[in-house]
């Protein structure tokens, strides 16, 4: 049995129909990604599966529970952190997890989880104190103050420097290792890429793609590149039989060669064959983002949130 | 990997209301500011008019200062725990998507309402006895004349303060919104209501309506049984129609987002 399944979700909001048609299936252990712009229907998705939101249509499960139906056992296993929501704000870190966790009858030590979270140093400091990255681990350890067997994560990182993201990515790794499922709401690329498992687009409130995020990349299509100098002039027909090669020019000595699979080792293997030393070898390949315009036909807005 | 339908549905228990009010109290009390109005100002109002009135203290029998102003220094007190603070914490807390953090847990975010009214009162309280302790002990004031009844309309009064602060909570957007609705409210009442003087110098049909507003009806109402005098029944009907119309209103109003 799946961790969570949604199947044929929809949910309009009066005149605004905020998702159209959804289905995932996040497997027991995995970090899942749902990836797509401001407005895709992330959000809603997630409050859905959260019990937030009562869908127009669709039928949710989570570990077998229906989130309108079963709240109460839902709140149990499911832990959330929402987008920017606000904690008491005078209260200190201690206060709030030790708060948090006596809304659940079984759940984690309080002062481990403030360990785990990397807030040891700060457990008497007020949440209205903490920096943002901060304030951001303190939402993780209450989202897991109850021991979830599934997490839901909201644009975690969203507004942290990038070593504060950097430190969020190693606390989500952990808990995968641990045994939790995350599901992982963002609209950073690079965050996708590194941490998730599986990755489902969504694209104006349906699913465009699921796949691991090099799936993604590889299902887009996109040519990768190798530019590289050589030393004596380079003969071009020592890359014509290799298949992996699509096309060959030179242009001042910079010879390029695109093409797909795994062309970077093709490309090197052929070249110590055929004798030719290789200078500056440099290796292009689509990132998460470049597969995301391919497969939902339209630039990602990094403007909003 | 099994399913999660056997678990029990478990409500939280005691520890959880128990953490909840403590949370609550903890926020009132670190709002150094949201202290100083209702235990500062009613004391000062206190002092100033028992420096004022000593040698006016009774009048055809009745003794000025219980009649008029102990009465009016704990109404001011319930008035502004009720009407300004507790509702300026509701509204943000709603504002601020904390009610809304709360519904993923296991945890009603209803429970941080009656744990926030749990704490009003227990502020309340405190602005009681030291309003009481200060009338005693600095100007001799007796207790009631009649202390169930003023124990029992004073309670009436502060329902009736708690019902609008929640009928404000329920109406205002934001924290500060329900600050600012709060003290308008505060003042308006306050001032048909004999805060700023006896009613006697407002034009008659003002003071009229004063008396049937909670604020004025409720100083009126705890004069009259500390001071020994029979109730009159307009004022109970006065508060009785705020607490109700303001918590029908309220329930009707209120969004959880």
């Amino acid at each position: 049995m799946a961790a969570i399944e949604v199947q044929g979700l929809h949910k309009r909001y009066k005149a605004t129909v905020a998702v159209e048609d959804v289905s995932l299936t996040v497997e027991d252990g995995e970090i899942y990604g749902v990836l797509g712009r401001n407005g895709a229907g992330k959000s809603t998705t997630v409050e859905a599966v959260a019990g937030l939101r009562r869908p127009d249509r669709g039928r949710i499960r989570v570990f077998g529970l229906d989130p309108r139906r079963d709240r109460r056992r839902l709140r149990q296993v499911l832990g959330v952190q929402l987008q920017d929501a606000a904690l008491h704000s005078a209260l200190t870190v201690t206060e709030l997890v030790r708060l948090y966790r006596s809304f659940y009858r079984d759940g984690a030590d309080p002062d481990e989880l403030i360990d785990r979270v990397g807030l040891a140093e700060r457990r008497r400091t007020r949440f209205e104190r903490l920096s943002g990255g901060e304030q951001q681990r303190l939402n993780i350890a209450l989202a897991l103050a109850g021991r979830p067997r599934a997490v839901i994560l909201d644009e975690l990182t969203t507004g942290l420097d990038p070593e504060a993201r950097r430190q969020m990515w190693a606390t989500v790794e952990e808990l995968r290792d641990g045994g939790v499922t995350v599901v992982l709401v963002s609209h950073h690329m690079e965050e996708v890429e590194r941490l998730c498992d599986r990755v489902a687009l969504i694209e104006r409130g349906r699913v465009a793609a699921v796949d691991t995020p090099d799936g993604l990349v590889a299902r887009a299509g996109l040519e990768q590149v190798v530019r590289f100098r050589t030393a004596a002039p380079f003969d071009p027909a020592v890359l014509d039989r290799v298949p992996e090669v699509r096309s060959v020019g030179t242009e001042d000595g910079l010879v390029t060669a695109t093409g797909g699979g795994n062309l970077l080792h093709a490309v090197s293997t052929a070249l110590v064959r055929a004798d030719v030393t290789a200078l500056d070898t440099r290796f292009e390949r689509a990132t998460l983002e470049d597969a995301f315009l391919a497969l939902t036909g339209s630039p990602f807005d990094r403007s909003g949130r | 990997m099994t399913t999660a339908d056997t678990l029990p549905a478990r409500r939280p228990g005691p520890r959880a209301w128990l953490a909840l009010i403590a949370a609550e109290a903890r926020m009132v009390a670190r709002d150094t500011a949201g202290l100083v109005i209702p235990l500062g100002l009613p004391l000062l109002i206190l002092v100033m008019n028992g420096l004022g009135t000593a040698d006016t203290a009774v009048v055809d029998g009745v003794n000025v200062f219980e009649r008029y102003v102990l009465p009016l220094v704990l109404v001011i007190v319930i008035a502004t725990v009720g009407v300004v603070n507790m509702p300026s914490f509701l509204a943000y807390y709603r504002k601020a998507h904390l009610l809304r953090r709360l519904a993923v847990t296991p945890a009603h975010p209803g429970m941080i309402l009656t744990a926030q009214l749990a704490v009003s009162a227990a502020q309340s309280a405190v602005g009681v006895a030291l309003g009481v302790g200060a009338a005693m002990t600095l100007f001799g004031v007796g207790l009631p004349a009649r202390p169930w009844t003023a124990l029992g309309v004073f309670a009436l009064a502060a329902l009736a303060m708690y019902a609008i602060g929640m009928l404000v909570a329920a109406l205002a957007p934001t924290g500060n919104a329900a600050a600012a609705i709060g003290l308008v409210l505060f003042f308006a009442l306050g001032a048909t209501g004999g805060m700023f003087g006896s009613t006697d110098s407002l034009p008659r049909p003002l003071a009229a309506v004063g008396e049937a507003l909670p604020f004025g009806a409720a100083v009126q109402a705890v004069g009259r049984a500390w001071s020994g005098l029979p109730q009159e029944p307009g004022h109970l009907i006065a508060l009785a129609v705020a607490v109700l119309v303001s918590s029908a209103l309220a329930v009707r109003c209120f969004r959880w987002e």
